[in-house]
């Protein structure tokens, strides 16, 4: 049984949760401060974090426990999920080493839709590559079962989030696909501004690896498009 | 209405500086008229000096004819004072100067009556003078026929001759008559003795109307009376004829004579310094001596006061620049002006009147050309109760005004230094303050925009004056200000971060309670209730949408990008999603550059269709243009529709403010679609604005992008 911590200051919010996670089937423990989560922490490690920022009086709690957990573990998914939805906050908490920022307006459905490929992505590691699952874009290879994107053999070390819309563009190159419908593939409900930063993290993230990547076309007013090199 | 600038009051303040010059005037002017005053005292105060002088010395008047109650002109003789030798010649010409001075003798000055005596018949024009110690007498007889002293007659009443009365300073009564043979010189002959009196020159000269004597003797001879008369003898005329100036007849009745007297003369001399010309007059006005020019009268007061040639720059600027320009409102006192009083016998004036009742008195007139004001003192001569004579002295008053014109030639250097300072240093003052307050003003004005945004700050000055203090309570003032607007453009954000969190335990909550099985009512109810917390999702998500652009405008790099692609790509994108006939396009197909984010133009765009589809009344279609003027890109987007209300056209790109009607309010508004435009619009340097058609149908929408 997958063991989950939730770490989060409000008793309704992180008790809610608890009990929708139980009923998934996962063993799930919540901490209502840095202090109590780090003790058990050194102790054992979950198999999954989900962190508010805010904690109590310490505006940053979150920050500094995905900074300790990252000294425990270099692995262990961390899922942010706060009411601070500031392009600071996300590119903060994402630089931390946090596999997935997520605002505390996304249903229960989706955060266990969350959760799941995150384990299903910790449990594709283990596996041997499944060649059914691999879907090629020119220098572009996409693992959806491990969700790891590849660049001329180079992973790049996208995010949940964005893993889900790199696959929804390379699905159908040449095809313009909506904010929206970058939005209901990512299973995230933001609005239009969140997903332009969103494409134009992961156009960074390909040009680190890549100066000469073009390959995320942007259509005025419509949307994004995939265009094969 | 005239707009008068700081710096326009305060010149015309400074104008006030002006009446500088009028005050001094007007203080000199008063002090010229004391120094007037003055002088008039210390003029009667050199007469009363000279006067004081001349009491009781009833010697030095005896020899005078004081004692005369009255004195009749022609009868009664005056010596003038002659400023030249005579010579005796009969020439008269000598006499030429006192013309004016002869008396003419005729049938009134006759000896017995004759009715019918003419002028031609006799009569003669005489005076006398006084020249060093001589007393000189001229006369012009007029004669039809001229008899000479016969050759060989011891007589010499005869014929045509002159006789002399006088009376010595011993009181002895002596006759003398002088008879020609000839022309030329001849003597006088005592007529008692018939002794020749070689004292008495004179010299006999006939003419075409008759013959000229003149004649001399030493004053020493003659005491205060003098007579003459001109016996005429003519052929067939048994009887003289005779003409005197007084009866000589009879000692009693001989006239008077007055010579100047030396001693007074003497001390006069000594006054003679004071720098007055000053007079002593007998009781019948007739001048006993005189000492001084009036040309060099001007007093004691401008003494020192000459000028001297300008040796430094500055004497030689006054002279030549400020000295002409003050003398155009000040008189030069002139030293040539017509003295009327030169050369007189008898004085005539109200103080000198006054003078003779016992009453010292002064007196002011202006000489006949107009050129100088002469003050004139008199002071009566006192012996025994008796006012025998009076001291007139005079003075012109140029000393005064000199020193009048010096004293004002410096007040008015020292004023026009004065104004020249005090204007420039006001100017300079009202100029500085002025700056001070424009550059307040640009700043203030600077500092807030046109929607009342706080667009800078107010740097303030460290001055320690009201101004200073002005610009930092307006610097105070903007940024509580700024502090307040911020706190307002940030409500939203705050709020949407405060309410995500209850927002997120109601969903879950609800989310929750979905997966416990429900009765039919109790699911209509968490229906409805996740429906709202949905929707209050919504709001919180726009809400946020704002703010996280703000965020993202600070953070984004400007690129340059071809404006006319983007608007067409989005249109055809909003074509394709609204259908084709909703919009009217006229969009440039020239590359318009644009520095700055193509996705927040596409943004901006979708906001602005998105208000234009909203408002537009069905079938009617939306217009977009896109121009270049300029240097500018003008996006148009207009919709027929309702019209702006007049009162929000500044606010309607405000965070927060909504214009929409009930009807219009079936999704949650929040007002921010505009105000992400304003944000956009900004940040590419750019300027939006929404108006109402001219034709009233509708409402336009205009934006204007810099182009590179």
């Amino acid at each position: 049984m997958k063991k989950i911590a939730i770490v989060e200051d409000e008793t309704a919010i992180r008790e809610n949760y608890t009990e929708m996670l139980s009923t998934q089937g996962y063993q799930v423990v919540g901490f209502a401060d840095r202090a109590s989560a780090e003790l058990a922490f050194n102790q054992s490690l979950p198999d999954l974090a989900i962190v508010d920022i805010g904690l109590g009086h310490e505006v940053d709690g979150g920050f500094l426990l995905c900074q300790t957990l990252r000294s425990l573990s270099k692995t262990l998914p961390i899922i942010f999920l706060t009411a601070r939805d500031s392009e600071i906050d996300t590119v903060c908490g994402l630089r931390m080493g946090a596999d997935d920022y997520l605002t505390k307006d996304i249903s229960m459905a989706h955060l266990a839709a969350r959760i799941g490929a995150l384990f299903r992505r910790l449990d594709a590691f283990d596996q041997p590559a499944d060649q059914t699952a691999l879907l090629h874009r020119g220098p572009l290879k996409l693992d959806t079962q491990r969700m790891q994107v590849f660049w001329q053999e180079q992973l790049v070390d996208l995010t949940v989030t964005e893993f889900w819309m790199v696959h929804s563009l390379a699905q159908r190159p040449g095809h313009v696909k909506s904010r929206n419908e970058l939005m209901s593939d990512a299973k995230i409900y933001v609005d239009d501004s969140t997903i332009t930063s969103h494409v134009k993290r992961i156009r960074k993230k390909f040009i680190a690896l890549d100066d000469a990547f073009d390959c995320i076309d942007t259509v005025y007013g419509m949307g994004y498009r995939w265009e094969q090199a | 209405m005239l707009r008068l600038g700081l710096r326009t009051k305060f010149i015309f303040l400074s104008c006030f500086l002006f009446l500088l010059p009028w005050l001094g005037y007007e203080y000199v002017w008063e002090m010229e008229k004391f120094l007037r005053q003055g002088q008039e005292k210390t003029l009667v105060g050199t007469t009363r000096a000279l006067a004081t002088a001349l009491h009781e010395r009833p010697a030095l008047f005896d020899s005078q004819t004081n004692f005369l109650d009255q004195v009749v002109k022609g009868r009664d003789l005056y010596a003038y004072n002659l400023n030249n030798p005579i010579q005796l010649d009969g020439k008269l010409s000598e006499w030429q100067p006192y013309q004016s001075l002869f008396w003419h003798y005729d049938k009134r000055y006759l000896q017995g009556l004759n009715n019918d005596h003419q002028d031609s018949d006799l009569s003669f024009d005489h005076m006398v003078g006084k020249y060093e110690n001589y007393l000189y007498a001229a006369f012009k007889v007029t004669d039809s026929s001229l008899v000479y002293r016969a050759k060989n007659v011891l007589s010499f009443t005869r014929n045509d001759h002159l006789q002399i009365m006088l009376k010595t300073p011993e009181g002895e009564f002596k006759r003398y008559v002088v008879a020609a043979r000839q022309d030329g010189w001849v003597n006088a002959f005592d007529a008692s003795t018939q002794e020749p009196v070689t004292k008495i020159q004179g010299y006999f000269k006939s003419t075409n109307a008759g013959y000229n004597i003149e004649l001399r003797f030493p004053l020493s001879m003659l005491g205060n009376k003098l007579g003459f008369a001109i016996e005429d003898w003519d052929e067939g005329k048994a009887e003289p004829q005779l003409m005197s100036t007084s009866n000589l007849q009879n000692p009693n009745d001989i006239g008077s004579v007055l010579v100047p007297s030396p001693e007074i003369n003497r001390i006069l001399k000594g006054m003679g310094h004071s720098g007055s010309r000053i007079w002593v007059v007998d009781n019948h006005h007739r001048v006993l001596a005189q000492s001084g020019s009036i040309h060099h009268a001007d007093g004691v007061w401008a003494d020192g006061l000459k000028d001297a040639p300008a040796t430094t720059w500055w004497q030689r600027f006054e002279q030549d620049y400020l000295h002409p320009l003050y003398y155009k409102i000040l008189t030069r006192p002139e030293n040539e002006f017509i003295d009327t009083l030169h050369d007189v016998a008898a004085m005539q004036g109200t103080h000198i009147a006054s003078a003779l009742n016992g009453k010292p008195a002064s007196s002011w007139r202006l000489t006949p050309d107009n050129k100088a004001v002469i003050l004139s003192a008199a002071y009566p001569i006192w012996i025994q109760d008796k006012v025998i004579g009076a001291v007139i002295a005079e003075e012109t008053t140029n000393g005064v005004r000199t020193l009048r014109n010096k004293s004002l030639e410096k007040l008015f250097n020292v004023i026009l230094a004065v104004m020249l300072v005090g204007t420039v240093t006001l100017f300079f003052f009202a100029s500085r303050i002025s700056s001070r307050i424009r550059r307040l003003r640009d700043n203030a004005e600077q500092a807030i925009d046109a929607q009342g945004r706080i667009t800078g700050k107010i740097t303030y000055a460290d001055s320690n004056d009201e101004i200073g203090d002005l610009s930092r309570s307006f610097a105070n003032i903007v940024s509580r200000l700024s502090g307040y607007t911020d706190y307002l453009e940030n409500m939203s954000s705050r709020l949407s971060h405060e309410l995500r969190t209850p927002v997120a335990v109601v969903r879950s909550s609800l989310e929750n309670l979905q997966m416990q099985p429900q009765s039919e009512l109790s699911q209509k109810y968490l229906d409805r209730a996740s429906e709202g917390v949905e929707r209050l999702g919504k709001i919180i998500t726009t809400m946020s949408e704002a703010t996280r652009l703000e965020q993202s405008i600070q953070s984004a790099e400007a690129e340059e990008f071809d404006l006319t692609k983007v608007i067409t790509g989005c249109m055809q994108g909003y074509q394709i999603t609204y259908g084709e006939s909703l919009f009217t396009l006229s969009l440039c197909k020239e590359p318009l550059n644009v520095s700055g984010a193509p996705e927040f133009i596409a943004q901006l765009l979708d906001k602005l269709i998105n208000n234009a589809l909203e408002f537009k009344t069905p079938q009617s279609t939306i217009s977009v243009s896109l121009i270049k003027q300029e240097q500018h890109a003008l996006l148009k987007i207009s919709n027929q529709g309702p019209l702006l209300p007049d009162g929000l056209v500044e606010h309607i790109f405000d965070s927060m403010v909504s214009v929409r009607s009930q009807q219009h309010q079936q999704q949650p508004h929040l007002g921010l679609g505009l105000y992400i435009v304003r944000l956009i619009c900004d940040y590419h340097h750019g300027k939006v604005a929404a108006e109402n058609l001219d034709d009233g149908t509708g409402v336009v929408f205009t934006v204007e992008l810099p182009i590179k």
